[in-house]
């Protein structure tokens, strides 16, 4: 009888769990492959084929009606929360669209966005699961503007072999560039090696026997700034004196990483560490080395810099977008526009000023660009039109930066950066854009 | 005579009885059969996951509830497991079933390690320790970050062909048959090894071996003079315990494709824990069922929470707990066998007066 309670127990339990978590239910097709194609992509070569290149292809799954559901995973909290404004930023995007009707099809008709959003925590083990309830509960269209390299790492089969797109994402690891592995990925970043040539570049110039002391983030974020750097400086008088690994889950923060690379004798200082790591890494450094200091693009916002104690002063950094914290910028028409609109959708005065939720703001502008070029709303088309993007801008460039894509032949949208030097606030410029049309996957190291 | 053995020979006598125990079982095997149907694909993922929790919670009942010994650091055994598993596949190209097998063989080598030092520290040290054990566990990953990976993860891959190249990517557990998705196939594949690993528990706790354990846990200094060498029951039953542990986490490395040393903090070690106690420690099922329980909590019922609320889990998993302690401290199981037991009472006292 004992064990009979414990069976009874146990059948009651599992009904329980059936008929508690049975909302959802499953939606396997029993048919093989699928018959998406338009008439209209077979005169272009589009560079995804959903009928050879998916099993169980929905290529409108998400779009009802005029509605487009869209799903976003961001860290809401723990210590890469500053992130979640990005997120800020493409969630207002999506508010000022609908509110001036929709965003626009190829066709005129305009969609109402619905941004359905995860919280990671930054954490990749956290990912999967909540970007595979997106996709097979919430039955999003596309993610965009998903946070971080390692966690959008952790889904990239995933979403591949589902044919899943992940538009904008905010990160440009060097990996994103095998856009023949994953032609469902496209970067709403330009590539850290990009980024890093510019750097090294740029000292090519104005000090071409530099000595660099490296701290970088001791993930595939950090590791591809890393990688490049060397890349870079092989067959110049430029050499890598010190690096320095950072765990950027562990907790602790690079005080002594820093000290340790002071000591290094290097006269360049390059922080590769995203997150609040890095504006405390600037704060960190001792008054007795002078470096020059060169910040990575994730951490030049007004936002992240206000946490260095007044030791951005002097900082480099590549940049390809216009700053709306930057005097200068801020009669730029793009910036304005901005101001206006992410005002209007609830952005306030420190977020628009912050410069990390316009970064959002632009990937939700990279998406309406996709949609708007499409063929028809179609996860396929619209990838295909994001593959093959023609002198074009979005969200708030450099007016100078130039915007093709390619296929995989060149899957970066952004490749131009100038050079600027932090001044009270502002920016100056130390060098011109340069686009490097097509080289950014040449510039990624091993 | 005891009610329960009057009501087993009652069980034998009426076919009512007979139904009453077979029936439920039935009733179980048929709802785990149907429910990889009825949910998408990431929930069977999810269900998969709470069976490597329920195989590690039987693991630790039996060093635990069987069998007295604490330990707070099941989770860096599970992780052991499920790393060795990882590491076999996507640098030595073991095949997936041998790689399982390696890894509840190395975690088994490490339960001994453990139950070595054990046997000189008892009850809150040697929790004290194993908690050390777990809390070093995800730093040690981090450290040897060249074989595991590090903070990055260890990606669990295999040279597959896919969109014309051949590239590592990570192992699937593909369907053989054309009617059961992939997902689908790993379900009933962890539901056999789990009720494997259960029915295996069951009958080494009937066995004389398991008759020993619960003498060790309950008086030592009696099972030593009955002539059980308690030294050698305490060391084998950590190795054996650690090697179930580790089956659990193999599954989980096939059930996630890639490893993150975040998975493994102390806090998996206390949910291990957890699921043995709220399902009732020192009995066969009540693992499985703290498992389940725990499962629902953590990924159906927080999740219809609003978003705002979820960050404070921990806590309200704290309150849940305190609450169950107080009212069934046996667990789920050991409260319906308190409840059966009244109910048995009761009709008895009833059919004496009557």
């Amino acid at each position: 009888m004992r064990k009979t309670s414990v069976q009874i127990s146990a059948a009651l339990l599992l009904g329980l769990a059936l008929i508690g978590g049975a909302c959802g239910g499953r939606n396997d097709s029993s048919s093989a492959k699928s018959t998406e194609t338009t008439a209209s992509d077979s005169k272009e070569v589009a560079f995804i084929d959903p009928a050879a290149d998916c099993t169980d292809y929905k290529g409108t799954q998400g779009v009802t009606g005029d509605t487009i559901k869209i799903g976003t995973v961001r860290p809401e909290s723990g210590s890469y929360a500053i992130y979640d404004n990005v997120t800020k930023g493409l969630d207002a995007y999506f508010k000022s669209a609908n509110a001036s009707g929709g965003l626009t099809a190829k066709d005129g008709k305009k969609y109402q966005i619905e941004l359905i959003k995860k919280n990671d925590e930054y954490d990749p083990a956290k990912t999967p699961a909540l970007v595979k309830q997106l996709v097979e509960q919430d039955g999003v269209f596309a993610l965009v503007g998903n946070i971080g390299t390692e966690t959008n790492k952790s889904v990239r089969d995933y979403l591949n072999e589902n044919c899943v797109p992940n538009i904008a994402l905010a990160t440009g690891s060097t990996q994103w560039g095998d856009a023949n592995a994953y032609p469902w990925y496209i970067s709403g970043l330009p590539s850290y090696a990009t980024e890093a040539n510019a750097w090294v570049s740029y000292l090519k110039e104005v000090n071409p026997t530099a000595k660099i002391a490296l701290l970088y983030q001791d993930d595939d974020f950090g590791q591809s700034y890393k990688a490049a750097i060397e890349k870079a400086i092989k067959g110049t008088k430029i050499t890598l004196v010190a690096k320095e690994g950072f765990n950027p889950l562990a907790g602790s923060t690079t005080e002594a990483s820093v000290t340790k690379l002071s000591q290094s004798g290097a006269d360049t200082f390059i922080v590769g560490v995203g997150g609040t790591a890095c504006p405390l890494t600037l704060s960190f450094v001792p008054a007795t080395w002078t470096p020059m200091t060169m910040i990575s693009v994730t951490c030049g916002s007004k936002t992240a810099l206000s946490l260095a104690s007044g030791k951005d002063e002097g900082v480099y950094m590549a940049q390809p977008t216009l700053d709306p914290a930057d005097p200068a910028d801020q009669s730029n028409p793009k910036v304005i526009e901005f101001a206006t609109q992410g005002a209007a959708a609830g952005l306030d005065e420190s977020a628009i000023q912050g410069g990390i939720a316009s970064v959002g703001w632009g990937f939700g502008a990279l998406f309406a660009e996709g949609l708007k070029n499409a063929s028809t709303v179609d996860r396929a088309a619209v990838m295909n039109a994001l593959y093959s993007l023609n002198d074009t801008t979005f969200g708030l460039l450099r007016d100078e930066v130039t915007v093709n894509t390619d296929g995989a032949k060149d899957p970066w949208a952004i490749e131009g950066f100038r050079i600027v030097q932090r001044e009270n606030g502002a920016w100056v410029e130390k060098a011109p854009v340069t686009n490097e049309e097509g080289k950014s996957n040449s510039f990624a190291g091993n | 005579m005891s009610s329960a053995s009057v009501l087993g020979q009652q069980a034998r006598r009426t076919p009512r009885a007979w139904v009453l125990k077979v029936v439920p079982w039935a009733v179980v095997f048929v709802v785990l059969a149907i429910v990889p149907f009825e949910f998408p694909s990431f929930r069977v993922e999810q269900f998969c996951f709470w069976m490597t929790l329920a195989i590690a919670a039987c693991g630790l009942n039996l060093l635990t509830g069987y069998n007295g010994q604490i330990s707070v650091g099941h989770g860096a055994l599970f992780g052991i497991g499920a790393y060795t598993t990882g590491i076999l596949i996507t640098e030595f190209s073991v095949p997936l079933f041998a790689a399982s097998v390696a890894a509840a063989v190395v975690c088994f080598f490490f339960g001994l390690l453990i139950g070595l030092p054990a046997l000189r520290i008892k009850g809150l040290y040697l929790a004290l320790v194993t908690l050390a054990v777990a809390t070093l566990f995800p730093l040690i990953l981090e450290q040897f970050s060249s074989i595991t990976g590090g903070s990055g993860g260890l990606q669990i891959t295999s040279p597959q062909t896919y969109r014309g190249e051949l590239r590592e990517r990570p192992i699937r557990l593909e369907s053989p048959f054309a009617g059961l998705a992939n997902d689908q196939w790993k379900y009933f594949l962890f539901l056999g090894v789990t009720v494997v690993v259960f029915v295996l528990s069951r009958n080494l706790i009937k066995s004389r071996v398991g008759r020993a354990l619960v003498a060790v846990r309950d008086n030592e200094v009696a099972a030593e003079s009955s002539g059980i060498p308690i030294s050698r029951v305490k060391i084998l039953t950590f190795g054996l315990s650690a090697a179930i542990a580790g089956i659990g986490g193999s599954l989980f490395a096939l059930n996630q494709g890639q490893l993150y040393p975040s998975s493994f903090t102390i806090v998996l070690s206390i949910y291990i824990l957890v699921a043995v106690v709220v399902g009732g420690a020192a009995s066969i099922v009540g693992p499985a069922i703290g498992a389940i329980f725990y499962g629902l909590f953590s990924d159906v019922i927080i999740q219809q929470l609003p978003d705002r609320i979820q960050p404070a889990r921990a806590v309200i998993l704290g309150v849940l707990l305190i609450l169950l302690m107080l009212l069934a401290p046996g667990g789920v199981v050991g409260g319906f066998r308190s409840l059966q037991a009244k109910w048995v009472a009761q009709k008895n006292f009833r059919r004496a007066r009557s």
